[in-house]
Protein backbone atom coordinates (compact mmCIF):
# COMPACT_ATOMS: atom_id res chain seq x y z
CA UNK A 1 0.00 0.00 0.00
CA UNK A 2 2.60 2.38 1.11
CA UNK A 3 4.59 1.63 -1.74
CA UNK A 4 1.54 2.09 -4.22
CA UNK A 5 0.62 5.61 -2.52
CA UNK A 6 4.42 6.41 -3.09
CA UNK A 7 4.30 5.76 -7.16
CA UNK A 8 1.30 6.82 -7.74
CA UNK A 9 1.20 10.02 -5.97
CA UNK A 10 4.81 10.72 -6.88
CA UNK A 11 4.32 10.62 -10.41
CA UNK A 12 0.88 12.87 -9.87
CA UNK A 13 2.93 15.31 -8.11
CA UNK A 14 5.82 15.12 -11.04
CA UNK A 15 3.29 15.48 -14.05
CA UNK A 16 1.85 18.33 -12.13
CA UNK A 17 5.25 20.59 -11.61
CA UNK A 18 6.46 19.69 -15.23
CA UNK A 19 2.34 21.06 -16.08
CA UNK A 20 3.08 23.85 -14.17
CA UNK A 21 6.47 24.31 -15.82
CA UNK A 22 4.74 24.18 -19.44
CA UNK A 23 1.91 25.80 -19.37
CA UNK A 24 1.77 29.03 -21.41
CA UNK A 25 -0.87 31.10 -19.07
CA UNK A 26 -0.94 31.58 -15.34
CA UNK A 27 -4.78 29.82 -14.73
CA UNK A 28 -3.76 26.76 -16.59
CA UNK A 29 -0.30 27.20 -14.16
CA UNK A 30 -2.42 27.50 -11.34
CA UNK A 31 -4.25 24.67 -11.91
CA UNK A 32 -1.75 22.25 -12.44
CA UNK A 33 0.49 23.34 -9.33
CA UNK A 34 -3.28 22.52 -7.59
CA UNK A 35 -2.91 18.85 -9.25
CA UNK A 36 0.89 18.74 -8.06
CA UNK A 37 0.73 19.84 -4.77
CA UNK A 38 -2.37 17.29 -3.72
CA UNK A 39 -0.16 14.54 -5.29
CA UNK A 40 2.63 15.64 -2.63
CA UNK A 41 0.19 15.56 -0.08
CA UNK A 42 -0.34 11.53 -0.97
CA UNK A 43 3.29 11.53 -1.00
CA UNK A 44 3.13 12.82 3.11
CA UNK A 45 0.73 10.02 3.62
CA UNK A 46 2.96 7.41 2.11
CA UNK A 47 6.00 8.37 4.29
CA UNK A 48 3.76 8.12 7.69
CA UNK A 49 2.61 11.99 8.25
CA UNK A 50 -0.86 12.03 8.07
CA UNK A 51 -1.39 15.48 9.73
CA UNK A 52 1.32 16.82 7.18
CA UNK A 53 -1.21 15.65 3.88
CA UNK A 54 -4.08 17.04 5.85
CA UNK A 55 -2.12 20.62 6.33
CA UNK A 56 -0.96 20.13 3.00
CA UNK A 57 -4.72 20.12 1.44
CA UNK A 58 -5.84 22.53 3.71
CA UNK A 59 -2.70 25.05 3.71
CA UNK A 60 -1.44 24.68 -0.28
CA UNK A 61 -3.72 23.31 -1.89
CA UNK A 62 -6.42 25.24 -0.35
CA UNK A 63 -5.36 29.01 0.83
CA UNK A 64 -2.43 29.49 -1.28
CA UNK A 65 -3.87 28.64 -4.33
CA UNK A 66 -6.71 30.47 -3.89
CA UNK A 67 -4.76 33.19 -3.17
CA UNK A 68 -2.85 32.91 -6.14
CA UNK A 69 -5.68 32.12 -9.04
CA UNK A 70 -7.11 35.51 -6.99
CA UNK A 71 -4.32 37.60 -7.70
CA UNK A 72 -4.24 36.18 -11.69
CA UNK A 73 -7.94 37.11 -11.70
CA UNK A 74 -7.54 40.68 -10.42
CA UNK A 75 -4.31 41.30 -12.16
CA UNK A 76 -6.44 40.31 -15.76
CA UNK A 77 -5.45 41.21 -19.10
CA UNK A 78 -1.81 40.47 -20.21
CA UNK A 79 -0.81 38.13 -17.69
CA UNK A 80 -3.51 35.92 -18.70
CA UNK A 81 -1.97 35.51 -22.54
CA UNK A 82 1.20 34.14 -20.99
CA UNK A 83 4.73 35.21 -22.67
CA UNK A 84 4.89 37.33 -25.27
CA UNK A 85 8.43 36.99 -26.30
CA UNK A 86 10.05 33.45 -26.57
CA UNK A 87 13.33 33.58 -24.43
CA UNK A 88 16.41 33.06 -26.08
CA UNK A 89 17.72 29.65 -26.88
CA UNK A 90 20.27 29.32 -24.61
CA UNK A 91 17.96 29.83 -21.32
CA UNK A 92 15.82 26.67 -22.10
CA UNK A 93 18.63 24.81 -22.73
CA UNK A 94 21.38 25.85 -19.95
CA UNK A 95 18.67 25.30 -17.65
CA UNK A 96 17.43 21.90 -18.90
CA UNK A 97 20.62 20.21 -19.33
CA UNK A 98 22.10 20.45 -15.96
CA UNK A 99 19.07 19.51 -14.29
CA UNK A 100 18.90 16.51 -16.35
CA UNK A 101 22.29 15.00 -16.33
CA UNK A 102 21.94 15.64 -12.39
CA UNK A 103 18.43 13.74 -12.35
CA UNK A 104 19.94 10.91 -14.56
CA UNK A 105 23.34 10.46 -13.05
CA UNK A 106 21.36 9.81 -9.84
CA UNK A 107 19.21 7.22 -11.00
CA UNK A 108 22.18 5.72 -11.84
CA UNK A 109 24.24 5.89 -9.19
CA UNK A 110 21.27 4.75 -7.11
CA UNK A 111 20.44 1.48 -9.69
CA UNK A 112 23.58 0.03 -9.08
CA UNK A 113 22.52 -1.06 -5.51
CA UNK A 114 19.45 -2.94 -4.34
CA UNK A 115 17.95 -0.02 -2.17
CA UNK A 116 17.19 -0.63 1.28
CA UNK A 117 13.64 0.35 2.76
CA UNK A 118 12.88 2.34 6.25
CA UNK A 119 15.04 0.75 8.75
CA UNK A 120 12.13 0.50 11.05
CA UNK A 121 8.69 0.20 10.39
CA UNK A 122 6.85 3.80 11.92
CA UNK A 123 5.83 3.91 15.87
CA UNK A 124 2.07 3.78 16.89
CA UNK A 125 0.82 6.73 16.50
CA UNK A 126 3.38 8.44 14.26
CA UNK A 127 2.78 11.84 12.76
CA UNK A 128 -0.70 11.48 14.29
CA UNK A 129 -2.19 15.15 14.99
CA UNK A 130 -2.12 14.02 18.58
CA UNK A 131 1.41 13.71 18.74
CA UNK A 132 1.72 16.79 16.58
CA UNK A 133 -0.34 19.09 19.14
CA UNK A 134 2.46 17.89 22.11
CA UNK A 135 5.43 18.55 19.79
CA UNK A 136 3.70 21.89 19.30
CA UNK A 137 2.45 22.74 22.12
CA UNK A 138 5.60 21.03 24.30
CA UNK A 139 8.89 21.04 23.27
CA UNK A 140 8.36 23.50 20.26
CA UNK A 141 5.99 26.18 21.01
CA UNK A 142 8.69 28.79 21.61
CA UNK A 143 9.11 28.32 17.51
CA UNK A 144 5.44 27.69 17.07
CA UNK A 145 4.80 31.32 18.86
CA UNK A 146 7.56 33.04 16.79
CA UNK A 147 5.91 31.30 13.63
CA UNK A 148 2.77 33.32 14.39
CA UNK A 149 4.85 36.47 14.50
CA UNK A 150 5.98 35.81 11.22
CA UNK A 151 2.46 35.64 9.24
CA UNK A 152 1.52 38.73 11.55
CA UNK A 153 4.29 40.66 9.87
CA UNK A 154 3.72 39.38 6.48
CA UNK A 155 -0.27 40.48 7.24
CA UNK A 156 0.92 43.58 7.44
CA UNK A 157 3.03 43.97 4.76
CA UNK A 158 0.94 42.52 2.67
CA UNK A 159 -1.78 45.46 3.70
CA UNK A 160 0.93 47.59 3.48
CA UNK A 161 2.26 46.93 0.11
CA UNK A 162 -1.76 46.69 -1.06
CA UNK A 163 -3.74 49.42 -0.39
CA UNK A 164 -4.41 52.54 -2.68
CA UNK A 165 -2.85 55.22 -1.56
CA UNK A 166 -4.53 57.74 -3.48
CA UNK A 167 -7.67 56.68 -2.25
CA UNK A 168 -6.34 57.10 1.86
CA UNK A 169 -9.17 59.44 3.99
CA UNK A 170 -6.41 61.63 4.74
CA UNK A 171 -4.71 62.24 1.50
CA UNK B 1 10.19 -3.67 -4.07
CA UNK B 2 9.92 -1.67 -0.69
CA UNK B 3 10.42 2.13 -0.57
CA UNK B 4 12.99 3.58 1.29
CA UNK B 5 14.33 7.23 2.02
CA UNK B 6 16.27 7.41 -1.47
CA UNK B 7 13.20 6.97 -2.77
CA UNK B 8 12.02 9.92 -1.30
CA UNK B 9 15.28 11.80 -1.46
CA UNK B 10 15.21 11.03 -5.59
CA UNK B 11 11.58 12.15 -5.97
CA UNK B 12 12.60 15.31 -3.57
CA UNK B 13 15.62 16.12 -6.18
CA UNK B 14 13.51 15.37 -9.31
CA UNK B 15 10.69 18.36 -7.73
CA UNK B 16 13.21 20.35 -6.75
CA UNK B 17 15.18 20.46 -10.50
CA UNK B 18 11.55 20.88 -12.38
CA UNK B 19 10.82 23.91 -10.24
CA UNK B 20 14.83 25.37 -10.69
CA UNK B 21 14.17 24.77 -14.52
CA UNK B 22 10.68 26.40 -14.35
CA UNK B 23 12.00 29.78 -12.70
CA UNK B 24 14.80 30.39 -14.70
CA UNK B 25 13.11 29.83 -17.91
CA UNK B 26 9.64 31.24 -17.27
CA UNK B 27 9.48 35.09 -17.82
CA UNK B 28 6.00 35.35 -16.04
CA UNK B 29 6.86 36.87 -12.26
CA UNK B 30 3.96 34.67 -11.17
CA UNK B 31 4.51 31.54 -12.56
CA UNK B 32 8.18 32.21 -11.13
CA UNK B 33 6.58 32.26 -7.78
CA UNK B 34 4.71 28.89 -8.01
CA UNK B 35 8.29 27.61 -8.84
CA UNK B 36 9.77 28.46 -6.00
CA UNK B 37 6.42 26.50 -3.71
CA UNK B 38 7.89 23.55 -5.93
CA UNK B 39 10.82 23.71 -4.73
CA UNK B 40 9.66 24.79 -1.04
CA UNK B 41 7.78 21.73 -1.26
CA UNK B 42 10.72 19.02 -2.42
CA UNK B 43 12.65 20.37 0.75
CA UNK B 44 9.21 19.48 2.31
CA UNK B 45 9.71 15.66 1.29
CA UNK B 46 13.30 15.72 2.58
CA UNK B 47 12.20 16.45 6.11
CA UNK B 48 9.37 14.16 6.26
CA UNK B 49 11.48 11.21 4.67
CA UNK B 50 14.42 11.84 7.53
CA UNK B 51 11.81 12.25 9.96
CA UNK B 52 10.55 8.38 9.30
CA UNK B 53 13.61 7.17 8.90
CA UNK B 54 14.99 8.46 12.14
CA UNK B 55 11.79 7.99 14.08
CA UNK B 56 11.77 11.19 15.59
CA UNK B 57 8.70 13.77 14.67
CA UNK B 58 10.59 16.65 14.85
CA UNK B 59 11.01 16.97 10.93
CA UNK B 60 7.14 16.51 10.87
CA UNK B 61 7.23 20.54 13.08
CA UNK B 62 9.97 21.76 10.70
CA UNK B 63 7.45 21.30 7.35
CA UNK B 64 4.63 22.38 9.74
CA UNK B 65 7.08 25.88 9.89
CA UNK B 66 7.85 25.74 6.87
CA UNK B 67 3.86 25.79 5.75
CA UNK B 68 3.77 29.18 7.18
CA UNK B 69 7.04 30.58 6.03
CA UNK B 70 6.18 29.47 2.24
CA UNK B 71 2.19 30.78 3.27
CA UNK B 72 3.97 34.24 4.07
CA UNK B 73 5.96 34.68 1.30
CA UNK B 74 2.98 34.32 -0.93
CA UNK B 75 1.44 36.63 0.51
CA UNK B 76 4.49 39.64 0.11
CA UNK B 77 5.57 38.40 -3.06
CA UNK B 78 1.61 38.45 -5.12
CA UNK B 79 1.43 42.08 -2.67
CA UNK B 80 4.86 43.45 -4.75
CA UNK B 81 3.66 41.72 -7.60
CA UNK B 82 0.15 43.70 -7.83
CA UNK B 83 1.86 47.15 -6.77
CA UNK B 84 4.39 46.33 -9.92
CA UNK B 85 1.06 45.51 -12.09
CA UNK B 86 -0.50 49.11 -10.78
CA UNK B 87 2.46 51.09 -11.98
CA UNK B 88 3.95 49.38 -15.08
CA UNK B 89 0.95 47.46 -16.77
CA UNK B 90 3.06 44.24 -16.67
CA UNK B 91 4.34 41.27 -14.89
CA UNK B 92 7.02 40.34 -17.15
CA UNK B 93 10.28 40.04 -15.63
CA UNK B 94 12.00 41.05 -18.62
CA UNK B 95 10.71 44.33 -18.34
CA UNK B 96 11.66 44.64 -14.45
CA UNK B 97 14.92 46.14 -15.62
CA UNK B 98 14.87 49.58 -13.78
CA UNK B 99 17.55 48.66 -11.52
CA UNK B 100 19.57 46.85 -14.39
CA UNK B 101 20.13 49.80 -16.24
Amino acid sequence: METFLFYFCGAVMLLGAVGTVASRSAVSAACWLILSLLGLAGVFAAVAAPFLAVMQVLVYAGAVMVLFLFVIMMLEGPVLEGETRRPRFWVPVAAVVPAAVILIAAVVWVRRAALPGFSSAAPEGFGQPMRMAELLMGKYLFAFELISIVLLVALIGALALGRNERKLPWK
Amino acid sequence: MEVGLTHYLILAAALFLIGMVGFVVRRNTIIMLMCVELMLSSANIVFAAFSRELGNEAGHVFVLMNFAVAAAEVAIGLAILVEIFRRRRSVDADDLTTLME
